[in-house]
């Protein structure tokens, strides 16, 4: 698996401080995606053990972080490796909050108990879903492309059953 | 004849000098020295009339008025004398201006006696009038250090105007019941809520409209005024945030709301600078008086970039801190400047300022001593250390020489600033008597310039690179700060240790050394020298890192500094992120401190955010229409670096390193 981008500190990618790790390769297309390069699986560098726990080292040592963004590409065509990550990131830095962005929609993500997918799914806490769909691009949309796509609360859906709209606090 | 033809070459030199001064002005040939200052348009009739003046009382200053020594540190580009220009007539630089003693007693401008406001729209109207009126006595910023304090009665005296009119309209007053009878009338009588509550409701909900559009006119006037020859706007700052009656948080609050409103087309207000001050137990967590006004002030920061926060906690500030006393409060001039103690006893903020300041150009010292040259293997600290102890010498000499100029000027000179007292006790002067021993509760500050740059040519990494080389740079503070307080002790004077606010500075005594040492790398490869002790822009460090790096100098910089952090990416969209940051630094005791962002504005369409060549909203490309730029300089806005910035501050802005990238 390779990463195309790695941001020690953003505020674009989901509420308060967090990392962001963009992981390479996607086969949704969405036409006027804004980095067609990331649809490559082999574009960026590997993300090897070594780079694995210098980004976790970072993490655990930034006192102002609110936790993890993973995106890509689309990190669930990767999901059984990204959830070894996220394993390894739990074992050594503690809880930390994950948000994931994929082309997916949480049903399909869901949709299979059985799947890496879901496995992924449930080691995240908030997930941006669905296509990028031009038509209904939105720049005024928080974290996120077009009006199509929503933020949701994983831990509620997949007890509840049914996709759950997260909430920020600030707006609560 | 020989001896003739000498001096009628040195008057032919003189003479070329000042017919060059002048046509660099008149023909705009000198952009750099018409952008010298951000909020003057120097390319304006009234901009360049007053370079006129201000060149000239430079030059003349140079020549005639200066003490010789001081003037060749000045050639030897080590020590910089700012508002040069009015050295020779003895200006002061900045004050906090005594509002509520202002408004409460009236005030007279000049041309005629101002009453007191029996408004809070009428208050706000006068506080206008007030910075406009002051600003004229002095060169440097204008600032009302607890305008929610000073504003609050004014609040309350509309509230009990509208209260009286309600029970009127309602007719809710009770047979033969007088005014007199309620005793006084306050938003916080909840008896009288309890009594009359049509009456109570209405005056609140006319009181609460009539602040709002007491602080959108305040802050019009201040974004509109002209001053200074025309050439200006006013260096206004509001500071507030720990009032905690019902009509200071009134006043906050609507200024708050009117800052993120914006001006006519909603675009983000560049004055009043405004600071929001920051007390534990007062708004800084949930369930204390002010949180939810602090909340409130994050979010009108990740909009507007204002308010800054200064920290009332920082131990420098906390020393002298009276709960029962708002001026004993910590509070800023906007570009970061810190007057609170006072060795004289006036331990508060209003009715004094500072009074003028030097800077030293760490860098060329450290070039100098350093082993950037090639000279050495090893820093010759004891010969740097040796060669900052002549310039601080020099420099201080400097300041007092220019505080005798100052302290012999009458009262009549400063006329609306002594008569009126803006400067405490200046009302007990007669308009010949000389303002010298008034004075003396100003500041007298040493700043600095380039400690990353001086770090790197002495030792070859800078303070954020290299443990043991940040170790050196806290000692060289510390021992800045030693010398302005050994100067305070032997000459009974309140001399403090600046985090010079470089603006016009920046670049200046880069281009020089440049021209000394040619450009190395690191050090006088870039346009401008990197502000005071701040990390530099464009080393990349976490936001958490860059706060502890800096926190430990502002405690040692007595007379201002400010850290910034650089957000990039939409910070109105995330709040969470803004706060988080806010409250890191402040628990760092980062004494004042601000979050940049970019505010990018399109013409076309008014959507304000991130705009790269193309208007997200839009469409509308750079080419086409103009996109509105705004970025912070030294602690204040301005319109747009593009067109007002000097070259070295545009250079710092294209470098700086976004702490999230």
């Amino acid at each position: 698996m390779n990463i195309c981008g790695y941001s020690p500190e953003s505020i674009n990618e989901g509420e308060g401080l967090r990392a962001a790790i963009f992981i390479s390769g996607c086969k949704h297309y969405c036409p006027g995606c804004f980095s067609p390069k990331t649809w490559n699986f082999e574009y960026g560098e590997p993300f090897t053990l070594a780079r694995q726990r210098e980004i976790i080292r970072d993490i655990a040592g930034n006192p102002l972080l609110d936790g993890l963004t993973i995106l890509g590409g689309d990190p669930f065509f990767s999901a059984r490796e990204v959830s070894g990550f996220i394993d390894l990131l739990h074992l050594e830095a503690g809880p930390v909050p994950v948000w994931i962005y994929s082309g997916y929609t949480y049903e399909e993500l869901s949709a299979a108990s059985d799947s890496d997918e879901y496995a992924l799914l449930g080691r995240c806490d908030v997930l941006v879903d669905g296509r990028y769909v031009e038509a209904l691009r939105d720049p005024s949309l928080l974290y996120r492309g077009s009006s199509n796509q929503r933020l949701i609360d994983i831990k509620q859906s997949l007890e509840h059953g049914e996709a759950i709209l997260w909430q920020s606090v600030f707006t609560k | 004849m020989s001896l003739m033809t000498k001096a009628i070459g040195k008057e032919d030199h003189i003479l070329d000098e000042v017919i060059r001064l002048g046509d660099d002005i008149a023909n705009s040939r000198d952009l750099e020295l018409l952008r010298e200052n951000a909020n003057l348009n120097g390319e304006s009739f009234s901009g360049k009339m007053s370079k006129f003046g201000s060149e000239y009382a430079k030059w003349y200053a140079n020549h005639f008025i200066m003490p010789s020594q001081l003037v060749q540190a000045i050639q030897d580009n080590i020590v910089y004398v700012h508002d040069l220009d009015q050295y020779a007539i003895g200006t002061t630089n900045c004050i906090f201006i005594p509002f509520g003693k202002l408004l409460g007693q009236g005030f007279n401008t000049g041309n005629g006696s101002v009453r007191p406001p029996n408004s809070i729209m009428t208050a706000m109207a006068l506080v206008a009038i007030i910075f406009q009126s002051q600003q004229n006595s002095q060169y440097g910023g204008v600032s009302a250090n607890k305008l929610d304090h000073d504003l609050a009665p004014y609040a309350a005296k509309s509230f009990a105007k509208y209260f009286l009119k309600g029970l009127d309209y309602f007719e809710e007053q009770e047979p033969g019941m007088t005014a007199a009878d309620l005793g006084e009338i306050s938003m916080s009588r909840l008896d009288l809520q309890e009594r009359y509550p049509r009456s109570f409701r209405y005056a609140m909900r006319e009181t609460e409209s009539e602040t709002l559009q007491g602080a959108e006119s305040l802050i019009h006037n201040l974004n509109t005024m002209s001053s200074r020859a025309g050439g200006q706007i006013p260096f206004t700052s509001i500071n507030y945030g720990t009032c905690t009656s019902p009509e200071g948080r009134l006043v906050i609050d609507s200024i708050l709301e009117a800052t993120m409103k914006g001006l006519g087309s909603g675009e983000t207000p560049i004055f009043p600078i405004q600071i929001f001050k920051c007390k534990k137990g007062v708004n800084q967590a949930p369930g204390e008086p002010n949180y939810d006004l602090f909340l409130k002030a994050a979010e009108c920061s990740a909009r507007r970039l204002y308010p800054n926060f200064a920290n009332l906690d920082a131990p420098l500030n906390l020393a002298y801190y009276d709960p029962s006393d708002p001026d004993t409060e910590f509070a800023t001039m906007g570009c970061r400047t810190r007057v609170l103690a006072d060795r004289f006893g006036r331990n508060h903020l209003s009715g004094k300022g500072n009074l003028s300041f030097n800077t030293l150009n760490l860098v060329k010292l450290g070039i100098e001593h350093g082993v950037v040259l090639g000279r050495r293997s090893e820093a010759d600290e004891a010969g740097f250390y040796r060669e900052l102890d002549h310039y601080l010498n020099i420099a201080m000499e400097g300041l007092l020489h220019r505080f005798r100029i100052q302290s012999a000027q009458k009262a009549k000179a400063s006329d609306f600033m002594m008569r009126e007292g803006v400067w405490e006790g200046g009302e007990q002067l007669a308009p010949e008597d000389p303002v010298g021993e008034l004075l003396k509760h100003g500041s007298l500050s040493i700043g600095f310039i380039g400690l990353a740059e001086c770090m790197k040519a002495m030792y070859g990494k800078h303070h954020a690179e290299d443990e043991e080389v940040y170790q050196k740079a806290v000692r060289l503070i510390r021992y800045l700060r030693s010398f302005c307080d050994r100067q305070s002790e032997k000459l009974n004077l309140n001399v403090t240790l600046f985090a010079t606010p470089a603006e016009g500075l920046s670049g200046k005594f880069t281009k020089r050394d440049r021209a000394s040492y040619g450009s190395i790398s690191g050090v006088t490869d870039r346009e401008y020298y990197t502000n005071s002790f701040h990390v530099p822009v464009y080393y990349s460090v976490t936001a958490a890192t860059k706060i502890k790096l800096e926190a430990p100098f502002h405690d040692l910089c007595n007379a201002g500094a400010i850290s910034y952090i650089e957000l990039n990416g939409n910070a109105r969209a995330n709040p969470a992120a803004f706060l988080k940051i806010i409250q890191y630094a402040l628990d760092q005791q980062i004494s004042y401190f601000s979050i940049n962002h970019p505010i990018d504005r399109c013409s076309a369409c008014g959507h304000e955010g991130i705009i790269g060549a193309t208007c997200p909203s839009c469409g509308s490309h750079e080419n086409e229409v103009h996109i509105r730029r705004l970025r912070r300089v030294t602690g204040y806005l301005t319109g747009d670096f593009q067109t007002r910035f000097n070259s070295a501050k545009q250079a710092e802005v294209r470098d700086r390193v976004k702490h999230t990238s």
